[in-house]
């Protein structure tokens, strides 16, 4: 878990190079369902252009005795591929989900009980964690979770003439240098949870970092409207 | 003090959002200074001096110091002297097992039934439907059940169900249904005579004269959650005038 | 996880209300909940809405080395996955009775039905063939997932394009999709599988059962027959006896439903086509209802990022510089290098020392202990082939501790004697 200071204060850097060209760096249209599914506690479909993710949560349920944990909630992340069985990549992005979800939700409050979280791939066009991260999220708000904060996810990549770009398709994500994927939290924008490949400097991962962040806000006000438009017909 | 939250009533709200309780600039040295308190409902938290929303929905208010956070949710989560509509799956020894959505089985003993003794054992089948209420509910604790009143009375509570139909609607509809004035309850009123057992759990049983009025009833309170007031109202009336 | 279970209340009254021709949403006796069919982005993916079940299939296709005894043959492989999404009672990575059953049942209608043309999946006659392969996914459970799945794999099979290959002696050559336009799977009729649910010992009779009749219910039967009212495939589960005309009544009730879904499968294979002639978007994202308030969209958003340059900059800046210098590496023995501490806690040098040596070791420590104020003091000593770990208590009294841990060594001390 890295933690980044922010400090929006810094009027001397105005001299360094700009290194990312504004017309890279924006998010696809992306849009979400919210309660799509009947069986599960809570359900949403993230699409960012073409990538889409499915996410069901169920619990506070039942655990299983040999799962149980004494003091909080037990949480099981499955991510389910397209096509065949899930393999080592799957597993990988469970554990990075996971690890983001423990971080956000106050497990402690449901102690010996278990919440199930299935993602199930419905399109690789790009930023899959991201996309992934994204719709657990609106499905764990959806099932009523207690939550310290949110959080989403942003991809970067850096393609070979060392320009960021965000949210990128497959096929940037074929060309690019390195690639970063960071889980921001909202209330702090603080980095919760970060994947990379590829090799890239200091610099440019302080950069993806800032640009994420930058995206971030976008993002949860996303969230923020479509949940209010969710509660719309509430009196 | 609490203007702040006073402020974002009938606001929605996401996870993280605070809410900060700086004392006031200025204390005033002729009044006695009075300590305020907010009660916190389900969705809010107190983490040290700032209150945090961990729940999305919106937030409420009751006079003259109660807020919470009301949700959509859908799984139930057991709280103490909340009523619910459970499904008795085994009898074990004294106690009953009683699903009621929530995380765990709850517990009935045997003698928590109005006028049940040691040799007068309540008639009590697996399957069954009871309306009962919490006396014992926190995330530490197996929730246990009762089906009397500290005054040993079944006041209304114990075994139903006959030929009626249980379904689920979410919990925020069932506070909705339970609230004093509710607007949908008056609602129904109007379509034709039934009886209604709402469950704190999300959970409805119903019955009518007829299985069809019992499921016409049963489908409008199902789509309750997605329509406005006036939706509903036009609707509730088409069914009256016999549209259904 | 467990299902809620079902109480005696709802089975009385769904059995009731069968009785009197009544189903729970309203519908009548042999009516189809109202079934939506949409397409993914790439071929070969389709989602299916039955009412509020709701399954996706995604078909994909390899090269592989075809079976011995039919070297000319392409192969057709189908896997329903049972996601726990769909419902709490569904398990990962286990198969259960119902995943077993509805694999045989998909199997038997689309593969032994022979409704794919496999012989042209061939490439090479006993080198290469086609491997399709159909996964189905449930989504959410409520009721009839074999309708549902069987739809979803024929459809998606119809919506299918596989690679072109070409063939030059023994090279075999795939070409992406820019190069050459992908070739659709040759199809000869499309099975649909139908469902019949029995109550009161086959007295009465549903189609497409929700998942509370399914709770309830006597028994199935599934009748797969395509539009030319060939049945492909029937079986009947639950152990009722059924009468003859109960399985005639169900077949001609099963040729009017699949007609009229063949009619609506082609009818969304067509509206997709001239979708995608169109150059317009289709895929998932453009089937989220705008309409519904759970639901929204955004356009693309550009991210503000004059600032970000700067913060990163900034950060970057006011981080602390790494050492330049590297610490010189410590060659502690021939080949082998170390950069760094010691480790505090290796007495590994001492091993062969003597008793009273480390006796004054001890005692040396314990000068120390007393300049610290007293702390934990874990001590390893590896003269012995049981590791002695002494821990001084932490208490207040200065005095009392230097006692106190005095008097442990010294027994400690004594032990180490007495073993040797």
């Amino acid at each position: 878990m890295t933690s980044s200071a922010c400090d929006t204060a810094s009027p001397r850097c105005s001299s360094m190079m700009e290194v990312c060209e504004a017309s890279s760096v924006s998010l696809r249209e992306f849009g979400c369902e919210q309660s799509l599914l009947s069986r599960p506690d809570g359900s949403s479909s993230f699409v960012q252009g073409d990538t889409s993710v499915m996410a069901g949560v169920y619990g506070p349920a039942e655990v299983k005795v040999s799962k149980e944990i004494y003091d909080r909630a037990t949480l099981e992340v499955l991510v389910q591929p397209k096509v065949g069985l899930p393999s080592v990549r799957e597993r990988s992005q469970e554990q990075c989900v996971r690890e983001t979800c423990e971080a956000s939700l106050l497990l402690s409050l449901h102690p010996r009980s278990a919440l199930t979280l299935v993602l199930q791939v419905l399109h690789d066009d790009g930023s899959l964690l991201s996309c992934c991260l994204n719709a657990a999220c609106m499905a764990l708000m959806d099932a009523g979770l207690p939550m310290s904060c949110l959080f989403c996810g942003v991809t970067c990549a850096i393609n070979t003439e060392g320009e960021i770009i965000t949210d990128p398709t497959a096929a940037q994500e074929k060309e690019s240098r390195a690639l970063m994927t960071f889980a921001i939290d909202s209330t702090e924008r603080r980095v919760m949870m970060s994947s990379t490949k590829g090799s890239f400097s200091v610099h440019e991962l302080q950069q993806c970092i800032a640009v994420s962040q930058e995206a971030s806000e976008k993002i949860f006000q996303f969230y923020r409207d479509s949940v209010k438009r969710r509660y719309s017909k509430t009196p | 003090m609490f203007s702040s939250l006073k402020r974002r009533v009938d606001e929605v709200l996401l996870p993280g959002d605070e809410f900060s309780f700086e004392a006031d600039d200025t204390i005033s040295l002729t009044e006695p200074a009075k300590p305020e308190k907010a009660v916190c409902g389900p969705g809010l938290r107190r983490s040290g001096d700032r209150l945090v929303v961990c729940k999305s929905g919106v937030l409420r208010h009751k006079a003259p110091n109660v807020f919470w956070i009301d949700s959509q949710q859908r799984r139930y989560v057991p709280a103490k002297g909340e009523s619910v509509i459970g499904i008795v799956t085994a009898k074990s020894g004294d106690v009953f097992k009683v699903d009621v959505g929530g995380s765990e089985q709850a517990s009935l003993s045997y003698l928590a039934f109005e006028g049940a003794t040691k040799r007068n054992r309540p008639n009590v089948q697996v399957g069954d439907l009871l309306f009962a209420q919490f006396i014992i509910a926190n995330k530490d604790m197996e929730p246990e059940l009762a089906c009397i009143d500290s005054s040993g009375r079944a006041n209304g509570m114990g075994v139903f169900g006959a030929g009626g139909l249980l379904f689920r609607v979410s919990l925020g509809l069932v506070r909705r249904l339970l609230a004093p004035q509710s607007e949908v309850r008056s609602d129904l009123e109007t379509l034709f005579p039934c009886e209604l057992v709402v469950g704190m759990n999300g959970r409805l049983w119903v019955k009518s004269s007829s299985i069809q009025q019992t499921l016409i009833i049963a489908n409008l309170l199902q789509s309750c959650d997605t329509m406005t007031a006036q939706q509903r109202k036009q609707l509730f009336r088409k069914v009256q005038q016999g549209a259904l | 996880m467990k299902d809620t279970p079902l109480s005696n209340c709802e089975r009385d009254f769904l059995l009731k209300a069968i009785e009197e021709k009544k189903r729970l949403d309203g519908r009548q006796t042999y009516d189809y909940r109202r079934i939506k069919i949409t397409f993914g982005t790439d071929y070969g993916c389709c989602f299916v809405d039955l009412g509020k079940t709701r399954v996706m299939a995604q078909v994909s296709c390899e090269l592989v080395a075809p079976k011995e005894n039919r070297p000319n043959e392409g192969i057709m492989f189908f896997n329903i996955e049972l996601s726990p999404m769909a419902s709490p009672a569904f398990e990962q990575g286990r198969q259960s009775e119902l995943s077993v059953k509805l694999n045989r049942q998909l199997e038997r209608c689309l593969r032994n039905s022979k409704c794919i043309d496999t012989e042209s999946l061939c490439v090479v006659s006993g080198k290469t063939v086609w491997q399709i392969r159909v996964d189905v996914h449930m989504l959410n459970n409520d009721g009839n997932l074999m309708d549902a799945s069987s739809i979803a794999a024929i459809t998606a099979l119809c919506h299918f394009r596989r690679p072109d290959v070409g063939i030059q002696g023994e090279e075999v050559t795939v070409y992406s999709p820019e190069e050459r336009d992908p070739i659709p799977l040759s199809i000869y009729h499309m099975p649909i599988s139908v469902s019949f649910s029995f109550f009161q010992q086959g007295t009465y009779l549903l189609v497409d059962p929700c998942e509370r009749e399914e709770r309830v219910m006597d028994g199935l039967l599934m009748i797969a027959m395509n539009k030319h009212r060939e049945i492909c495939s029937i079986q009947s589960s639950g152990g009722i006896m059924l009468l003859k005309e109960q399985v005639m009544r169900c077949s001609k009730i099963a040729s009017v439903k699949v007609s009229e879904i063949t009619e609506l499968i082609s009818e969304a294979l067509q509206n997709d086509k001239a979708a995608r002639k169109a150059g317009g978007r289709c895929g998932f994202a453009e089937s989220m209802p705008q309409e519904r308030i759970t639901a929204l969209k955004t356009d693309e958003t550009p991210v503000e990022t004059t600032d970000a340059t700067e913060r990163a900059n900034d950060i970057v800046q006011r981080a602390e510089a790494p050492p330049q210098t590297v610490p010189s590496p410590v060659v502690p023995v021939p080949g082998v290098g170390q950069v760094g501490q010691q480790n505090t806690w290796g007495l590994e040098e001492e091993e062969e020392e003597d008793e009273e040596q480390e006796e004054t070791r001890m005692e040396e420590d314990q000068d120390e202990d007393e300049e610290s104020g007293g702390g934990d003091v874990v001590e390893i000593s590896d003269s012995e082939e049981e590791e002695v770990v002494v821990l001084h208590p932490e208490t207040t009294g200065k005095a009392k501790n230097t006692g106190s841990s005095s008097h442990q060594q010294a027994a400690a001390a004594s032990q180490k004697r007495q073993k040797k």
